[in-house]
């Protein structure tokens, strides 16, 4: 690891040291490091996906003939000659699976883009070109695409899946009444995609009865157990490798159709099958964010004191499975209202099955209360800051559970003292620069504290060496990294003499890698494992070199394993069984008895053309509070991704869809657009230091999905400082704004 | 450069409509344009491979190349040089960058085929031995990346733009990276790292 | 995919009467092998003339008033061109606001000039109606998703934007092709080459089997009051929601020549003539301006999500024209 001096690497109060990240030379050398990088045994095969032209119909007949005629064809898998698979449940229902469709399970379509044949062949060209030739014909239906579309039905959450009611508090119609402010306005979030940089790239091999994938996942554990149900083989015959993946953001954890049917044909072949979609096809073999609707309601008094919230959440899903976020009772937590009401609804249509994205539920229903709390700041003709600080609370006010901590009034002191905010002046188009509209905006930004059952292992030698190991995953978030750290400062060793194995199934099992859990759970179990080492060598905090050597000169051995089980506070420690059957309970965020969150303020500054209204955002500055911050380096990177992935969700993201054809239009990432280095001046990101001593024993909070939470509420109300035009449709086009 | 229209004729594909799309709007026929040439197979061309001789990273290898093989297919398949990364296939990320004859490129919309002779330079080849290259050090430095994925295409891209000396200022370097997309969103530590690495390179 | 035969041509008169119609040049290949991959172009043989090396085809060259630019400098070369930039910025904007770094690396002027449409219903071979593709199809965009697409020169059969930004400076500035053909070399005006698509979309331009674009001259290069104005949802990497390329000749407030063309909005390079009516001899003016801008966009036809282009591509005409007056002359 090099000694390094840099720009990214603040130092702070309780956090640990920005040091580089572990496998640093490796990304920087091109080293084989993804899934589609790892050597095979023997001379691999090529696969390709045929995916369906039509959202909704009936396959009526394939002509296979001209794509076998293709020279170096080895298989082509469809329905009709798929071998035998087991059902798979979802994410949601304590499986695995993307969806509860079987792959190839018969002629029915029912989503755009759905897997109708795998191709495997010599080369990747042989299998391109017999995909191309493959003859599908299809009897078309008429899809329903999306809110408001013909054949489209709207129900209840709790109709649909038996729970999800919104949170209630009070008498919240009687609260809005007796308001003197009330905003009251509707807002909607697009259909949008992860868009990972590595694409869905799956390998497989059997080596005997035991298969290998080399499949970029964010749950091993999950996968090689759900993925040997669907197979029907013991999971101990399952490996999954993914040491590092590609960018994640939650599309990388629930298994797809591609997976099994990689494994079949591996099988079936007797030699590994790489596959490699497309860009395209990756809009559709996997999940996405869905459109949401939020109608809110918002009550001050004279003071500005909030009194009623109420809010109407609808969310779109697939009607192959009811995903869906819900998200209100966390919004609920986030400040003192006095009541609380609303419902959450469900539509579905004919369309893949969507999947958490980037902070789940937090993206469109905090984009929604916190563009509400600005349009009321303004009514009640207040500073948005001001009215935020005036409404703080330290309890969840529908159930009274207090905060282990909550910082984010000092994130708003911090922020606005680096932005500038008091120079802000409060009516619209008040601010310009010759032909630039300039306008101020700040919301807030949380995410639920998530914890889960973890385990470890760590081997420590006699002279200061140490291995550990867990099936934990990294995405990008600097998971080896802190990890490492974690031994280090547990047990006094320098953290370049620490091997740190994750991404592996064969190890000890840890959880998924998705609502931000991995620090506060997996460095908890390592931890742990740690202190049963200390323990061992009868000590009770990190050891000089002398003293670790006398004390395995004591003990009579030269090198000590410890295994460790860690289960969060107030979850049954049997809950940990439930790991190693690949499944992942969650504990945390607005809980019965304790609230659990991060916070952050954010405020950007945006520049709009007074003629011809593109949009540019010159700087951003967030200011963030997280508990004890692991190393602020990687946490400094998670924050400043986070910030323009909130700017990207708010002004560029968006998958358009042919309402009448039920598809995705835009399947690309040249029409699909995700902010480039151009769209980002300046960042400033601060770290708050707090201390919660309460909510682990490393009183660390998640911080991967926390600054693309609100970004798009500060965008908006930028926008609307500008121009004096409220949008409340993302994204925010330049044709909404040529009024 | 003249399109020939009639060879890039519709797939095969012959969709039994339901009552749903048919008469649409979409289905409008301008009359006297020519039917779809549906179903006619012609003799297709046979498989067509190709040697070539290609220096990549300082050494030269003759292989034999599918001509439709891409030079990202090529290194990634034949070369075992799996650094250089396929982000999307069709020139819309830039994680697939290299440098050929020293001018960065896209070895995704490279024929293998038609880069004999041309030296060219991957993320395996920059680093001397142990000793990491200016701009590779300036990414650790940084933390110009999470992921990691798209890193070798930024390190290039960088590489190149320094030698094309566009570090004339930040808005310079951020508009000529903005060809390698970084889903994880590392820009702000990209620019950095460039601005740290580029009185560094000398001729490097 | 599909299979092709692979040659490299010795020479441009080589390459031509090897050319055939199941045949297409590769250049720089950006927009080829884009589009062979999607299924959609199917040659049966590439004639690679990337490596051909004839001065008139590689080279810049300025003689008095004219630029002539060989069809395979690449973007990044004529970008990269001090002198142009300095007597012609039209030119050059129009380069560097285009693409990527990599991809002007690649690609050539003359596949700059014929890259396609950016159409998802043209580019994705699972849409069974696209007359430009498939002709007699049908257009999915009419009833489909049309944010992106024309509002000029459309037509029933056809709304597919020209998704290039080169081509809008060539059109303003009276560009002549120079071609070799099967039949020897020929000239034509940059404003007869591309086809609008009437009821034969699928016929893209007016070149004949195997001919080669050789080079483009421009009589008349000193613009130094002129611009390229691109709107886009993003700052970089982004196809143009609409543009202008403007140059201008003032004599006092008075325009004594003006050129307009407009990008993102039409279904060929288009010259706003109605437009450069308005304003010539005229004082520029924000009326003026917006007169002219009024004329350029007169016959737009929109659809659902498109019509906002009209509005923009006035208020970015009006711009366009406003900074480039404000230009040192």
């Amino acid at each position: 690891m090099a000694d390094v001096t840099n720009t990214a690497a603040p130092t702070m109060a309780n956090a640990g040291k920005p040091i580089a990240r572990y496998e640093a030379r490796q990304k920087v050398t091109g080293g084989k490091i993804y899934g589609d990088d790892l050597a095979v045994p023997g001379k691999p095969a090529h696969g390709w996906l045929v995916t369906s032209a039509i959202a909704k119909g009936t396959i009526t007949a394939i002509d296979d003939s001209a794509a076998k005629a293709v020279p170096g064809v080895l298989m082509i898998m469809t329905h009709e000659n798929r071998p035998p698979l087991q059902p798979m449940k979802t994410f949601s229902t304590g499986g695995i699976g993307l969806t509860s469709q079987e792959p190839l399970g018969g002629p029915e379509i029912a989503h755009d883009g759905q897997i109708v044949a795998l191709i495997v062949a010599e080369t990747f060209e042989a299998a391109r070109e017999a995909g191309r030739k493959l003859d599908i014909s299809y009897n078309e239906g008429r899809p329903a695409t999306t809110f408001g579309s013909p054949g489209v039905v709207r129900k209840t959450t709790k109709e649909v899946v038996g729970r999800g009611g919104g949170p209630t508090l009070g008498d919240v119609e009687a609260a809005l009444a007796g308001s003197t402010h009330v905003v009251e306005a509707e807002y909607s979030t697009p259909v949008q995609h992860h868009n990972t940089i590595e694409m869905f790239t799956t390998t497989a091999f059997w080596e005997g009865d035991r298969l290998t994938l080399h499949e970029p996942s964010q749950f091993v554990w999950g996968a090689k157990v759900g993925l040997a149900k669907q197979l029907g083989i013991d999971p101990d015959n399952v490996h999954y490798v993914s040491p590092f993946v590609g960018g994640a953001f939650g599309a990388k954890a629930a298994i797809g159709h591609r997976t099994p049917l990689v494994a079949l044909a591996a099988k079936q072949l007797g030699r590994p099958v790489k596959l490699v979609p497309t860009r395209d096809q990756c809009f559709t073999i996997a999940g996405y964010r869905q459109e949401t609707k939020s109608k809110v309601r918002l009550g001050c008094d004279a003071e500005g004191r909030l009194t009623g919230y109420s809010h109407e959440l609808d969310e779109f899903t697939s009607l192959l499975d009811p995903y869906h976020n819900g998200g209100l009772e966390n919004s609920a937590a986030m400040y003192a209202f006095k009541a609380v009401g609303g419902d959450m609804f469900l539509s579905r249509g004919d369309r893949n099955v969507p999947v958490f994205m980037r902070s789940p539920p937090e993206v469109p229903v905090i984009y929604a209360l916190e563009s509400a709390m600005n349009e009321l700041a303004e009514k009640a003709g207040m500073d948005p800051v001001a009215f935020r600080k005036l409404n703080d609370t330290r309890v969840n006010p529908v159930n009274g559970a207090p905060y282990t901590s909550r910082s984010l009034n000092e994130c708003f002191d911090e922020a606005a003292a680096s932005f500038g905010w008091s120079r802000r002046t409060p009516a619209p188009r008040s601010m310009r620069d010759g032909d630039w509209l300039i306008g101020w905006g700040c919301s807030m930004a949380t995410y639920p504290t998530s914890m889960t059952p973890a385990t470890a292992r760590v081997t420590l030698n006699a002279n200061g060496g140490a291995k550990v190991e867990v099936a934990a995953h990294d995405v990008g978030t600097g998971a080896y990294t802190i990890i490492g750290q974690t031994v280090g400062e547990r047990l006094g060793i320098d953290p370049r003499r620490i091997i740190v194995q994750c991404g592996d199934s064969d190890l000890p099992p840890g959880p998924v890698s998705g609502g931000s859990v991995t620090t506060a759970s997996v460095t908890s179990a390592v931890a742990k494992a740690c202190d049963q080492l200390l323990a061992k060598m009868s000590a009770s905090g990190p050891m000089s070199d002398e003293d670790r050597r006398a004390a395995f000169d004591r003990i009579g051995s030269n090198a000590l394993i410890e295994y460790a089980e860690w289960t969060p506070a107030g979850m049954d420690p049997k809950q940990a069984k439930t790991l190693y059957e690949g499944g992942v309970p969650f504990a945390g965020g607005a809980g019965e008895d304790r609230t659990m969150f991060a916070f952050g303020a954010e405020m950007v500054e945006v520049r709009i053309n007074e003629r011809t209204r593109e949009i540019r955002v010159p700087r951003m500055t967030g200011a963030f509070a997280a508990g004890h911050i692991m190393n602020p380096r990687t946490a400094h990177s998670q924050y400043l991704g986070g910030m323009i992935w909130g700017m990207g969700s708010a002004l560029l993201e968006a998958t358009e869809m042919d309402r009448l054809r039920g598809r995705y239009v835009n399947d690309n990432i040249a029409e699909y657009l995700v902010a480039t280095n151009a769209d980002i001046p300046q960042v400033d990101i601060i770290m708050v230091p707090e201390q919660d001593d309460e909510i682990n024993v490393l009183g660390v909070k998640g911080i991967g999905e926390l600054a693309n939470v609100g970004t798009a509420a500060a965008i908006t109300d930028a926008v609307y400082h500008a121009t004096g035009v409220r949008i409340r449709d993302l994204p925010v086009r330049i044709e909404q704004l040529l009024v | 450069m003249a399109d020939d229209i009639k060879k890039a004729g519709p797939d095969r594909r012959s969709v039994l409509k339901g009552s749903a799309l048919a008469g649409g709007v979409g289905a409008m026929l301008a009359t006297n344009v020519r039917a779809a040439q549906d179903g006619e197979p012609r003799a297709a061309a046979a498989v067509s491979r190709i040697p070539v001789s290609l220096s990549v990273n300082g050494q030269t290898r003759d292989v034999s190349v599918d001509t439709r093989a891409t030079l990202l297919d090529t290194l990634r398949h034949d070369f075992e040089l799996t650094g250089t990364k396929k982000g999307c296939d069709h020139g819309q990320c830039g994680a697939c960058t290299v440098h050929i004859d020293g001018e960065r490129k896209l070895s995704c919309l490279t024929l293998a085929a038609t880069v004999e002779g041309a030296d060219i330079v991957t993320i395996e080849g920059l680093a001397k031995g142990d000793a990491l290259h200016p701009m590779q050090q300036a990414f650790i430095d940084h933390d110009a990346f999470q992921c990691g994925y798209c890193t070798p295409g930024q390190i290039m891209s960088a590489v190149a733009l320094v030698k094309e000396g566009h570090t004339g200022s930040d808005a310079e370097i951020r508009e000529y990276m903005s060809g390698n997309l970084c889903r994880c969103a590392a820009y702000p530590n990209i620019v950095a790292a460039v601005k740290q690495a580029a009185p560094q390179m000398g001729d490097a | 995919m599909r299979p092709f035969q692979y040659e490299r041509a010795a020479s441009p008169a080589r390459a031509v009467s090897s050319a055939d119609a199941g045949s297409k040049y590769h250049a720089g290949g950006t927009t080829l092998i884009d589009l062979m991959k999607l299924d959609v172009w199917r040659p049966e043989r590439l004639i690679d003339i990337s490596a051909l090396k004839e001065p008139r085809m590689t080279r810049i060259e300025r003689n008095g008033k004219a630029l002539r630019i060989g069809s395979m400098v690449t973007m990044a070369a004529l970008a990269g061109d001090e002198g142009v930039r300095r007597s012609c910025p039209v030119l050059t904007d129009s380069l560097w606001l285009a693409a990527s770094a990599q991809l002007r690396n690649m690609a050539r002027l003359g596949g700059n000039v014929l890259q396609m449409t950016r159409c998802s219903y043209y580019r994705d071979t699972s849409y069974d109606q696209c007359n430009k593709r498939a002709p007699g199809s049908g257009c999915a965009a009419l009833d489909g998703s049309n944010r992106h697409h024309a509002i000029l020169g459309t037509s029933d059969a056809c709304i597919a934007t020209y998704p290039g930004d080169w081509a809008q400076a060539l059109i303003a500035l009276d560009a002549v092709v120079e071609i070799l053909g099967k039949d020897g070399p020929k000239s034509v005006p940059f404003a007869t080459l591309h086809r609008q698509p009437g009821n034969r979309p699928d016929v893209e331009t007016t070149l004949a089997a195997g001919d080669l674009i050789t080079a483009f001259v421009i009589p008349d290069a000193d613009w130094a009051r002129s611009k390229y104005l691109k709107i886009r949802d993003r700052e970089s990497y982004a196809f143009a929601l609409t543009s202008a390329a403007v140059a201008l000749r003032m004599d006092g407030d008075a325009v004594s020549d003006v050129r307009i063309g407009l990008g993102g909005v039409a279904t060929v390079p288009w010259r706003a003539t109605a437009a450069e009516a308005v304003l010539k001899n005229a004082a520029l003016s924000e009326d003026t301006a917006q007169q002219a801008a009024e004329a350029a966009f007169a016959g737009a036809n929109t659809l659902e999500h498109n019509a906002y282009k009209v509005e923009l591509g006035k208020r970015t005409l009006v711009r366009a024209l406003m900074d480039t007056a404000g230009m040192e002359a």
